[in-house]
């Protein structure tokens, strides 16, 4: 038991930096995945081309490869960004192209009529997306942003190959250490507990912006 | 008829100029030459079949389409014009979203925000355009969804409505901005036919109290009835115009007559 016990603190220290990389992309990557939907959907054409480069780019490659290449590709040109930076550099870039088509996706589910009313009411296009598109988008995206966050806690096990002391790396060297499984059942048990805490949520925000539902 | 000459007395404002409208969609004229004067207090009813160009005229208004040709103005202000190069000229910034406050648009679907209730829905435009203080408005708003006999419904979702009382609010919401003209486009098309009347009856009301109004429908009942004047519209230009008792007794253009004869 006490041995259970030391190695969930230890195991406890690997979750704080999956979680640190965890809240940090999400945080980062929403809103940029916002900015790339709006300058993809952008009626100026050289902007919402690249953004549809970028988007395939991120999805079109493995976020593994992205990982490799921030981590030892970048440093050979010179651009030396420490470990964590450089995980978060790669998770965020590749999580705002998903939800950059998720956004897009939301957006576009928007009907015309809506900026209409607010055209003819007088709203700015400003205030028409912040006021009256956005708060309808955001409840449409939930279900596959939750989707994407969820994947995220997942995703972050990934770092293990850049050498960082995360949950799945933790679990690993004490299993290697001691030729005992148990620490993999505990980081499942971690992990599962991280995804149930952000099931529950996303379940209590759909339930919040979905009140005005019929 | 003392109304009519008390109007001329003090020389009716023009509420509405249109001349020479002209929109094209891809290779397809859509409006062929349209020319219409609106005076305040009129009551103006735009029939015709699907396609003749009428609900294209009206979006022209309020610059939901652009034209290619013509000129429009409000209130003697000129919203659109033609240079001599045949270029079309909007006017910018806040001279155009002033002209364009100055019409309230009821749409054929509605358009009600869904994630705002009733009550914000009003509250909105005034909030934000204007960005006059909640507590001046909502008494205002209050007495528009009385108006429109749906203030119990303040704090419902649209989503909760019938389609009737959508359009109820929709209207109540346009008029949040005390406009000037009130543009209707189909207002009824969308509703189940029980659910018109409560529509109608509103829009009645309004044009009992002189409420400028261009209304698009196919409601030849509140066309004869409420309107001061009714066009007749078919390929993109006006076939025909009148008084509503001349106009539906007596129609003059062959035409018209095909048109009517189908709708009555």
């Amino acid at each position: 038991m006490d041995r259970l016990v030391d190695i969930s603190i230890l195991m406890l220290e690997g979750t704080q930096v999956t979680l640190e990389i965890f809240f940090v992309t999400l945080l980062l990557a929403l809103p940029l995945g916002l900015f790339a939907a709006l300058g993809r959907l952008s009626s100026w054409k050289p902007l919402s081309l690249l953004m549809e480069f970028y988007i395939w780019l991120m999805r079109g490659t493995p976020l593994m490869l992205q990982l490799l290449f921030v981590y030892f590709a970048l440093p050979m040109v010179g651009i030396r960004l420490p470990d964590i930076g450089a995980a978060l550099l790669a998770f965020t870039l590749n999580y705002a192209a998903y939800f950059a088509e998720i956004f897009r996706a939301g957006i576009q589910s928007i009907p015309k009529g809506q900026y209409e009313a607010a055209e003819t009411l007088g709203l700015t296009y400003a205030q028409t997306m912040r006021r009256i598109i956005m708060p309808q988008v955001f409840r449409i995206v939930l279900p596959p942003v939750s989707n994407e966050t969820i994947n995220l806690v997942k995703d972050t096990s990934l770092i293990y190959i850049l050498a960082m002391n995360d949950l799945l790396r933790v679990a690993r060297t004490i299993v290697q250490r001691e030729f005992d499984m148990t620490p993999f059942v505990i980081a499942a048990v971690f992990y599962l507990v991280m995804t149930f805490v952000l099931t529950w949520g996303f379940k209590e925000l759909e339930a919040y912006y979905g009140k005005y539902d019929r | 008829m003392a109304n009519t000459t008390a109007e001329q007395a003090r020389g009716a404002k023009i509420m509405l100029e249109l001349r020479d409208i002209h929109k094209s969609y891809g290779g397809t004229e859509v409006l062929k030459g349209i020319d219409l004067t609106l005076k305040r207090g009129e009551v103006l009813a735009i029939i015709g079949p699907s396609g003749s160009g009428k609900s294209t005229m009206l979006r022209c208004l309020n610059f939901l389409e652009k034209i290619d040709r013509g000129s429009i103005s409000i209130k003697g202000e000129t919203l659109a014009f033609t240079d001599e190069s045949g270029e079309v000229h909007y006017a910018t910034g806040s001279d155009r979203r002033r002209l364009l406050s100055s019409m309230g648009m009821v749409f054929q679907q509605f358009n009600l925000f869904p994630h705002m209730t009733v009550m914000e829905n009003l509250l909105e435009a005034p909030l934000t355009v204007k960005g006059r203080k909640r507590e001046e408005v909502l008494p205002e708003a209050e007495a528009l969804l009385d108006k429109v006999g749906l203030l119990e419904k303040r704090d419902a979702y649209p989503g909760k409505l019938s389609g009737g009382q959508q359009q109820r609010v929709a209207i109540a919401r346009a008029l949040a901005m005390k406009p000037d003209i009130m543009l209707f486009d189909e207002p009824t098309s969308a509703l189940d036919p029980e659910l018109t009347g409560e529509v109608l009856r509103t829009m009645r009301e309004l044009a009992a109290e002189r409420m400028t109004m261009v209304v698009v429908t196919h409601e030849m009942a509140f066309a004869r009835e409420a309107a001061s004047r009714v066009i007749f519209m078919a390929g993109g230009v006006i076939v025909e115009s009148g008084d509503p008792q001349e106009f539906f007794a007596h129609p003059q253009e062959e035409r018209t007559r095909a048109f009517l004869k189908n709708m009555l």
